[in-house]
C-alpha cells in the first residue's frame, strides 16, 4: 500500500482519524469495525449492567465455560500461531517468510488483545485477578501458569513489534526477543491445553494430547489469518501485492505449510473421535452427541478436509481465490472447533441425578454472540489500524531483493 | 486439629429434602442454589427398576481438584478440612467449577433457576447479590471464608456449616445434635434431619462415631476413581445406593 506512515503517536492518533475520511480497503475495515465493536460493546455493557452475567446462557449445572471461553481460546491460539508463523523466518531461518514476519507479529498482537478483552468481559472480576493471581501464586493451577505465559508472550510481541518498526531485524537482542517469543508462546498455547487436558474428570479434555493439539491447531489458524490478511491488505487482488510477498503466496511454499497444518489437525480430530466412540470408558458419551452435531460435521468436511484438498490441488493451490476461501473456512472451522470441544466436555454430566439425564443442551445467548462480535470486531480495527499506521509489508533489505528477483526470475 | 467429615446413611435417608431446606436457610441461598440437595435416579428397568436417592453436600475432598486450579488461592482448605471460597479473592473465572467432579459449586449471577428473580424481588443497595428479608446476623457473615450472602460474580459453595462447625470445642470427636452442648457447633442439615441419616464428626479420630461407622459399615465415597478422596462417606447398607456411571447410555 502507498500510505505515509506516521513517525510520532501525534501523527498516528491523526492517521487513524483521518482514515474516516478515506475510501480504501482498510479505511473500509476500519470503518465498519470500529462501527460493529462500538454497537456490540454498547449492547454488552448495557447487558452486563443490566442483567450482569446472567444474560450469559452458562449455568452452574451444565456448561460453565461457553461461547465466550471459546473466542478467547480462539484468538489466544491464533495469536500463537501467528508468531510461530513469524518464527519460521526469525528464529528458523526460512528467509523466504520474511514478507509476513512483521505482519505476523502485528496480528499475533491484536488477536491477543481481542481474547483479552473478551476474556476480561466473562470474567466475574477482572479488576481483581490482576493483583489476586501475581499475589496467589497458585503454582499448582494451569490457569496460573497460562496467564503468566500468555502475559509474557505479550510483552514479548510488543518490544519485538517496536524493534520491527524500528526496522531492528538482525541485531542480536532483535534475534533473542524473537526466540524468547518462541520459547513463550509454545508454553502459552501448550499451557491453555493443559487448563484443559489436566481434568481427569473430564475425559473428553483430558491427556497431554490436548495440550499439543492446542499448539498445533493453533499454528493453523495463524496460518489461515496470514493468508486472509496479506490478500486483505490488497483488495483481494494479487496483480498489486509486491513481488517478494506474491513469490511467497503464489508460490507452493505456504500452501504447503498450510496443507501440512490441515492434515495433522484432521488426523488429531479424526484419532480423537476414533478413540471417543470405541472406548467404552465413562464420561465419551459426548464424542456420540458430538456425531450427531452438523455443527462437527461442517467443521470437519466443509472446513478442514475440502480447504486441504484445495491446497493439495496443484491447479488450487496457489491461485488467490482459492487460498482465501480455504483460509476463511479454516478460521470459522476452528472457531466451531474450540466451540464444540469446550462445550461437548462439560455437557455430559459427572453423574446420574435428578437435575439432568441426558447430554447438557447449551446454544450462547445474543449477549454471547454478541461478545464474539467484540472479538472479531476488535481484531479488524486493530488490524486497519496497524496496516495504515505501520508498514505490515516491511520486510529486511536484503530479503525483499532476494526474493525480488525470485519472483521476477 | 480435627478434620471434619460426614457419614450419610443411606438406608435411614427418606429424601425428605429438609436437610436441603435447613440449607438454604441457614445460609440464605437463591431458591435453587442448593449447596445441598438430594439427588434422585434410576437404576434398572422396568418391571425391576428401582427409584434411589441421596443427599449430595460439598464433599470436602482431601484432594480437592476445586482448589488445585484455583488460579489466585480463593479456594483453600482450612486446617480442620473444610474446602472454603474466600470471596474477596475469587475472580469468578469459574475453573473450579469445572474441575469439580461433584458439580457442588455455584456462580452468582446466572439465569435464575426458580421464578421470580429473588435478586430483583429483594435488591441489594450495597456489594451484596441481594438482600434477603431472611438473612443470617451479619455479625456471622464472613467472606474471607464464604460464608453470608455473597458479593455478585463470585462461585460460592457448603461450607459444612463453618460458622458453627469452626467454634466446636477442640477435641471434639463428633458434633452430635442430640447433645445440647454441641448442637449449635453442629451443620444444619444434620441438625434437621428427622430419620437422624447424617452424622458429622472427625474422621482423624478413630475412636469417632463417624470413624466407627465407616469402618464398621463399610463407607464409600462418590466417584472414588477418581482420587479426589471426599471426606464425605456414604452407607448404602442393603436398599441405598450412590450413581457409580453418568446419566447417559452411550450407544443409545
Amino acid at each position: 500500500m502507498n500510505f505515509t506512515y506516521p513517525k510520532t503517536p501525534g501523527e498516528a492518533v491523526a492517521g487513524a482519524l483521518k482514515m474516516f475520511g478515506e475510501s480504501h480497503v482498510t479505511a473500509t475495515i476500519w470503518k465498519l469495525s470500529v462501527a460493529a465493536l462500538a454497537a456490540s460493546l454498547a449492547f454488552v455493557f448495557y447487558m452486563l449492567f443490566t442483567e450482569g452475567h446472567a444474560a450469559f446462557n452458562t449455568s452452574s449445572d451444565g456448561v460453565n465455560w461457553g461461547s465466550a471461553i471459546a473466542t478467547y481460546v480462539f484468538f489466544a491460539l491464533t495469536s500463537s500461531g501467528l508468531t510461530l508463523i513469524a518464527s519460521l523466518s526469525m528464529v528458523f531461518g526460512f528467509k523466504q517468510f520474511y514478507p509476513v514476519a512483521k505482519r505476523a507479529i502485528w496480528l499475533a498482537i491484536i488477536t491477543l488483545i481481542a481474547g483479552f478483552s473478551v476474556l476480561a468481559l466473562e470474567l466475574g472480576h477482572p479488576f481483581r485477578m490482576l493483583w489476586a493471581m501475581p499475589l496467589g501464586m497458585q503454582v499448582h493451577s494451569p490457569m496460573f501458569w497460562m496467564g503468566v505465559f500468555y502475559s509474557i508472550d505479550l510483552v514479548l510481541l510488543i518490544v519485538k513489534f517496536y524493534l520491527l518498526w524500528k526496522d531492528d531485524w538482525d541485531s542480536g537482542f532483535s534475534h533473542f526477543i524473537g526466540a524468547a517469543s518462541f520459547v513463550a508462546v509454545v508454553l502459552a498455547s501448550g499451557m491453555l491445553g493443559l487448563v484443559f487436558g489436566s481434568l481427569a474428570m473430564r475425559p473428553m479434555w483430558f491427556g497431554s494430547a490436548t495440550s499439543l493439539f492446542y499448539i498445533i491447531s493453533g499454528a493453523l489458524s495463524g496460518a489461515a489469518a496470514i493468508v486472509v490478511s496479506v490478500y486483505l491488505a490488497y483488495g483481494f487482488d494479487a496483480r498489486k501485492i509486491p513481488a517478494p510477498l506474491r513469490s511467497l503466496t503464489l508460490g507452493d511454499q505456504l500452501p504447503k505449510v498450510f496443507a501440512t497444518l490441515i492434515g495433522i489437525v484432521l488426523v488429531f480430530l479424526l484419532t480423537r473421535i476414533w478413540v471417543g466412540l470405541w472406548s467404552n470408558q465413562d464420561g465419551m458419551e459426548g464424542f456420540v452427541a458430538l456425531l450427531h452435531a452438523p455443527w462437527f460435521h461442517l467443521e470437519v468436511w466443509v472446513c478442514l478436509a475440502l480447504p486441504f484438498l484445495m491446497m493439495l490441488s496443484p491447479s488450487m493451490q496457489q491461485e488467490p481465490k482459492w487460498q482465501v476461501t480455504a483460509s476463511i473456512l479454516v478460521l470459522v472451522g476452528l472457531f466451531i472447533e474450540r466451540l464444540q470441544f469446550i462445550v461437548a466436555g462439560q455437557n455430559v454430566p459427572m453423574f446420574k441425578g435428578t437435575w439432568m439425564n441426558g447430554v447438557t443442551p447449551y446454544t450462547p445467548s445474543l449477549t454471547e454472540w454478541m461478545l464474539v462480535v467484540v472479538g472479531v470486531s476488535t481484531a479488524l480495527a486493530l488490524y486497519a489500524l496497524g496496516e495504515r499506521l505501520f508498514n505490515l509489508c516491511a520486510a529486511p533489505k536484503e530479503c525483499m531483493e532476494g526474493a525480488g528477483q525470485l519472483a521476477q526470475g | 486439629m480435627a478434620k471434619w467429615g460426614m457419614v450419610i446413611d443411606l438406608e435411614k435417608c427418606v429424601g425428605c429434602q429438609a436437610c436441603t431446606i435447613a440449607c438454604g436457610m441457614e445460609n440464605n441461598r437463591l431458591p435453587g442454589e442448593n449447596w445441598q440437595d438430594v439427588i434422585f435416579f434410576t437404576e434398572g428397568t422396568y418391571p425391576s427398576a428401582q427409584l434411589k436417592w441421596f443427599p449430595r453436600p460439598c464433599q470436602h475432598c482431601e484432594n480437592p481438584s476445586c482448589m488445585a486450579v484455583c488460579p489466585t488461592g480463593a479456594t483453600y482448605k482450612t486446617e480442620d478440612g473444610v474446602v472454603l471460597v474466600d470471596w474477596n479473592k475469587c475472580i469468578g473465572c469459574k475453573y473450579c467449577m469445572v474441575a469439580c467432579p461433584y458439580g457442588v459449586r455455584f456462580y452468582t449471577d446466572e439465569k435464575p433457576l426458580i421464578a421470580p428473580d429473588m435478586r430483583k424481588v429483594y435488591p441489594s443497595k450495597d456489594d451484596h447479590s441481594w438482600n434477603p428479608p431472611w438473612k443470617m446476623p451479619d455479625a456471622r457473615e464472613d467472606w474471607k471464608h464464604g460464608v453470608g450472602i455473597q458479593p455478585h460474580d463470585v462461585v460460592s459453595k457448603c461450607t459444612f456449616c463453618y460458622h458453627r462447625v469452626s467454634k466446636a470445642p477442640p477435641g471434639t470427636p463428633d458434633l452430635d445434635p442430640q447433645d445440647p452442648k454441641l448442637r449449635e457447633f453442629t451443620p444444619a442439615c444434620v441438625v434437621t434431619c428427622a430419620p437422624g441419616a447424617r452424622f458429622f464428626g472427625d474422621l482423624s479420630n478413630p475412636e469417632s462415631n463417624v470413624s466407627r461407622m465407616i469402618g464398621d459399615k463399610r463407607g464409600v465415597r462418590l466417584l472414588d476413581q477418581l482420587g479426589n478422596k471426599p471426606q464425605v462417606y456414604y452407607l448404602t447398607g442393603v436398599g441405598g445406593a450412590v450413581p457409580s456411571n453418568r446419566a447417559i447410555h452411550k450407544k443409545s
